[in-house]
């Protein structure tokens, strides 16, 4: 199987300097799309665990390349205006985002949700993809 | 061009009829009231056309030597033993398959459950007689069916990567600590307990043999590499030493006491949990039973659920523990 065609699994461990909640868990990367696999926990200062959404620009950039891997589509999550809201402090929810396949290459990765980011915002740099990290996903 | 379910209805129905030994030499006409009887429209013309092809050479036909006996006016096959299954199930092994087949539809939902059908039909349907399509029956069988649990969509994906032995990544959530974790697992065994699915194997982030409740697992994928396969003796010692899945943190497999009143000790003499269960009675009816087993929480979950009926008393950190579980 030739990388063209490969896919790769990432497993993430927690990322130095950047936010733990959503924890960022996984990236898939597909000749078709890119993947990432996120969980987040309701925290104790929100009223009723809050709401999550994600916004409709966000995008992945690759070190050494200028273009923006736009947001395709979601499972678990809701694109903004819409939101998801919790029931509890308690909650959690796992969910994905999943973007334009970025090419499959040593590279870091960041994921931007918006490019002057408040607290509320899924904000992540300077993920490390190594090819020879990756997990050749089976079929 | 595959036989179709009718035909095979009406080869199994033939067969059959041949075969009796109680009544032997079927008529043509009877040959029809049986293929009705089963639902199967049919005429003289079609069981000849069948009977023909019942003659046919494998894997075609069945070479079944069938014939018409002017003496008894009825068919029958030359070679008495012969059937066109090579199988010949009798009528208690067919009902066996039924009742095993009552208890995969326990497991419903998956599409496993319906593959299985799907062959038992083909088994019955070449063996006996009809099988029961659609058909709405009397249970005559019941387990505790609950409404279908999170995560049990994975049970096929898991099944299969134990059969297979593939290894998988999952997300994990911790109930109890409340986060989430990337996990691989290299997986041999699918277990049940008390209506709950677990996924047991070895976990490469624990480096030791692992157990995750499949309603906690997320987003399953099967990986290409190397699968770490586990000694058959620890995998099978795993629950053989247990009740219950979770292991108390740190706990060996030891010697457990527990007190235990009468009316208890008919249910635990009822229903033994664990086959290294052993009961002294006294004269009050009151009894000592001790396990040999790994202590799990299920375990003292289940010795607090009996209330004052169950006390444990060996071993002294146990007693401990199960006052803090309290």
């Amino acid at each position: 199987m030739t990388t063209e065609n490969k896919s790769l699994l990432f497993e993430i461990p927690k990322l130095e300097g950047s936010r733990s909640n959503p924890r960022l868990l996984r990236v898939i990367v597909t000749s078709t799309f890119t993947r990432i696999d996120f969980g987040y926990t309701t925290p104790w200062y929100y009223e009723s665990g809050g709401w999550i959404k994600i916004a409709a620009k966000t995008h992945l950039v690759v070190s050494g390349n200028e273009k923006k891997f736009l947001l395709k589509d979601t499972e678990g999550i809701p694109i903004a205006p819409k939101k998801m809201n919790f029931e509890s402090t308690e909650d959690w929810q796992f969910f994905s985002l999943f973007f334009e396949p970025i090419p499959l290459i040593d590279c870091e990765l960041s994921i931007i949700e918006k490019e002057n980011p408040t607290e509320k915002d899924f904000n992540y740099y300077s993920i490390q993809l190594l090819l020879s990290e990756g997990l050749t996903i089976l079929g | 061009m595959p036989v179709n379910k009718n035909a095979l209805l009406r080869y199994s129905i033939i067969d059959r009829l041949v075969r009796n030994k109680y009544k032997p030499y079927p008529t043509m006409e009877e040959i029809i009231e049986a293929c009705l009887e089963q639902h199967s429209v049919t005429s003289s013309e079609t069981i000849q056309k069948d009977m023909n092809h019942m003659r046919r050479p494998r894997p075609i036909g069945y070479n079944a030597p069938i014939y018409f006996d002017r003496k008894f006016q009825g068919y029958a096959y030359s070679e008495p033993e012969f059937s066109i299954s090579s199988l010949a199930l009798s009528s208690e092994e067919v009902g066996a398959i039924r009742e095993t087949l009552d208890l995969v539809k326990m497991i419903s939902g998956t599409s496993m459950s319906e593959k299985f059908n799907s062959a038992m039909e083909k088994v019955l349907s070449i063996t006996f007689e009809d099988f029961p399509e659609g058909e709405k029956k009397q249970a005559i069988l019941q387990t505790m069916q609950p409404p279908k649990a999170r995560g049990f969509e994975y049970f096929e994906l898991f099944y299969s990567a134990c059969r297979e032995k593939i290894p998988v990544s999952f997300v994990h959530y911790s109930y109890k600590k409340r986060k989430f974790n990337s996990i691989i697992i290299h997986p041999f065994l699918i277990k049940e307990f008390e209506n709950k699915w677990y996924i047991v194997g070895y976990s490469e982030k624990h480096a030791s043999i692992r157990i995750f409740g499949m309603d906690r697992v997320y987003a399953p994928i099967l990986l290409d590499k190397p699968f770490i396969k586990v000694a058959n003796k620890k995998t099978d010692d795993y629950f053989h030493t247990m009740y219950g899945v979770f292991p108390i943190p740190k706990a060996k497999k030891q010697k457990i006491k527990i007190r235990v009143s009468s009316l208890a000790t008919n249910y635990f003499q009822a229903y033994p949990i664990h086959e290294s269960q052993k009961i002294i009675k006294f004269p009050d009816g009151f009894s000592n039973i001790t396990f040999q087993v790994v202590p799990t929480i299920e375990l003292v979950r289940l010795f607090l659920s009996h209330g004052k009926q169950v006390q444990v008393i060996e071993p002294e950190w146990l007693i401990d523990f199960s006052t803090k579980l309290f």
